[in-house]
């Protein structure tokens, strides 16, 4: 499900964080998907088993906020309109809900791999 | 060449005659006492019992005054066992499970009325691994929501699916002769409304009140004192000292009555008396048990037993007596399952059979049969099957001795037939505990078993 990334190499230069911030907070609110009353996890597609298994793990209430966002949107898309200014997401609603959960179910993937094809050493 | 029969004959022979010469010599209280009971000690604030025959294999338990008569909700217990070896702050389930098979241990969650048991098995040598990872089971359980849904759920209804007739039925026993406490279910059933008192949230909090040093025992059967004292002070250091809340701890009283139950499939009653209690000395209680009996240990002879006798005159049938015992109660409990009719018919010969000894006593052959069989479950209880490890625990925990067997045989060979016409004579003049579960339309009722309810 992961894509590479590079945040977490930019996170760790202070100096190049810094300056790549303003531009990416530009180009996040570009995107437009705020503009729809979206967070960003709510793009994240869900054709696959380890989304659909993160979808499950939610709380029922970020559940039913998750689907009411959605079809808000898609409705303003049919309408061809955008939310009122003031219903925009703003930055410090934009969290990631869905990410952790899907970072747990990866982890959890992963650890059985590693443990299926685990060699034995003995001393 | 030497024909293979006659090679294995003549050394089966070889073999036979020493070792029955020695069993002819030997004691059978003796020889079992040495090892038989569990020694209790405090190992830095943790009660420990064990017990140690130098064997190459271990069996380590923690057990905890948790069961479904602590239980503050119904089904506490039941999703606190199913929680047991799951994700926890240092480790998955899924690496706990695989450690566990690459050491060749056995991990067991299980609970009875009194006792929720969390047990691992192993080669000796392990126990510094096996006896973190209890510790770390009972005090860092993470309980979290998917597991509850994916994982605790799943198995609360795959084992409620296979609640029978016969379980239900000794569960209505219990709750008809003991109410609350003893008398609530050992599973609860699919009708059962758990769902309101069951989540991950309130299995935490009950884990909270079951999993302190007051409240559980650690039993070791088969690890040395040494290592024992070694291991479960380091590890054993994080699980807290006392919990603020209280489990439901009300006293037990017997109450009796009636209750029956409409199911499809299988017809089982169950007939209960007022039974001894842990460490209670009522040995004719378990000679008692040993005459009623229950499947037949012979092949191809109905046996001696008088529930034997019942079950072999009408075929379907499948009955047995036993003994539950409680720290504060017990149940003598005739069990009697199967197909159809023949479940009322086995029932209404057990009365008749029980009145039977009540009133003319029983012969000595009998008797003697009985004490034997007494002494047998006594000591395959205490050494073959886990009970022993569970009853040491729970002994444990309301302040008892463990189980003495030496004594406990002595008292059973002193079982006379006029104690046990006595002990009879009480059970069946005293309230019973009568259940039915399955077809009602052929079940009898308490009233026409001959049983006051």
């Amino acid at each position: 499900m992961s894509a590479p990334s590079l945040v977490q190499a930019v996170a760790k230069r202070g100096w190049l964080s810094k300056m790549l911030k303003p531009v990416a907070t530009w180009y996040t609110n570009a995107a437009g998907y705020r503009q729809m009353g979206l967070r960003a996890d709510d793009l994240i597609s869900e054709e696959n088993e380890t989304v659909l298994a993160a979808l499950k793990r939610l709380s029922p209430g970020e559940s039913y906020d998750r689907i009411y966002r959605i079809r808000r949107a898609t409705q303003l898309s049919l309408s061809h309109k955008l939310l009122p200014k003031n219903e925009w997401t703003t930055q410090e609603e934009d969290v990631p809900y869905l990410r952790p959960l899907i970072d747990q179910i990866e982890a959890e993937a992963a650890e059985k791999a590693a443990l299926d094809t685990l060699a034995i050493v003995k001393n | 060449m030497i024909s293979r029969s006659a090679l294995t004959r003549g050394s089966q022979l070889a073999l036979r005659r020493p070792a029955a010469a020695k069993t002819a010599q030997r004691g059978f209280a003796a020889a079992a006492s040495p090892a038989a009971s569990y020694e209790p000690t405090t190992i830095a604030g943790v009660k420990v019992a064990s017990r140690d025959d130098s064997g190459p294999t271990t069996r380590l338990a923690v057990v905890a005054k948790a069961g479904t008569r602590y239980e503050p909700l119904p089904g506490l217990t039941v999703g606190l066992e199913e929680f047991a070896f799951k994700n926890t702050n240092k480790r998955t389930a899924l690496r706990i499970v695989r450690e566990s098979e690459l050491l060749g241990g056995q991990l067991q969650a299980y609970h009875t009325r009194e006792a929720l048991v969390l047990q691992a098995s192993f080669l000796r040598e392990d126990l510094p691994y096996f006896t973190e990872l209890l510790a770390e089971v009972i005090s860092q359980t993470k309980y979290t929501t998917h597991e509850f849904h994916e994982l605790v759920e799943n198995c609360i209804h795959a084992k409620q699916a296979k609640l029978d007739s016969a379980a239900i039925a000794l569960d209505a026993a219990h709750n008809v002769a003991f109410h609350n406490g003893l008398g609530s279910p050992l599973y609860p059933t699919v009708d059962t409304p758990t769902s309101s008192y069951l989540n991950e949230n309130s299995v935490a909090a009950f884990a909270h009140l079951a999993y302190n040093k007051a409240n559980i025992a650690v039993v070791a059967d088969g690890a040395s004192q040494a290592g024992l004292e070694k291991w479960v002070e380091p590890f054993f250091k994080g699980v807290p000292a006392t919990s603020s809340g209280t489990l439901n701890t009300a006293s037990s009283k017997y109450f009796g009555g009636e209750q029956r139950v409409a199911k499809n499939g299988k017809n089982a009653i169950v007939i209960g008396f007022p039974g001894a209690a842990l460490g209670a000395s009522q040995p004719e209680t378990s000679v008692l048990v040993g005459l009623l009996g229950g499947a037949s240990n012979i092949k191809w002879s109905p046996g001696f037993s008088l529930l034997c006798k019942a079950t072999a005159a009408n075929p379907g049938a499948e009955a047995f007596a036993t003994n539950y015992a409680y720290s504060d109660a017990g149940l003598l409990a005739i069990q009697i399952s199967g197909k159809g009719a023949a479940v009322g018919k086995v029932a209404v010969e057990a009365v008749k059979g029980l009145k039977a000894i009540a009133d003319g006593g029983v012969s000595k052959e009998d008797l003697t049969k009985a004490i034997a069989k007494a002494k047998f479950n006594l000591l395959s209880a205490s050494e073959v099957s886990g009970t022993g490890l569970v009853h040491a625990g729970a002994n444990l925990l309301a302040g008892g001795k463990p189980l003495q067997v030496a004594e406990t045989l002595e008292a059973l060979e002193g079982v006379t037939a006029e104690k046990l016409q006595a002990a009879a004579k009480k059970l069946l003049e005293g309230k019973a505990s009568v259940s039915a579960v399955g077809d009602l339309h052929v079940l009898p009722y308490a009233e026409d078993l001959g049983l006051h309810v």
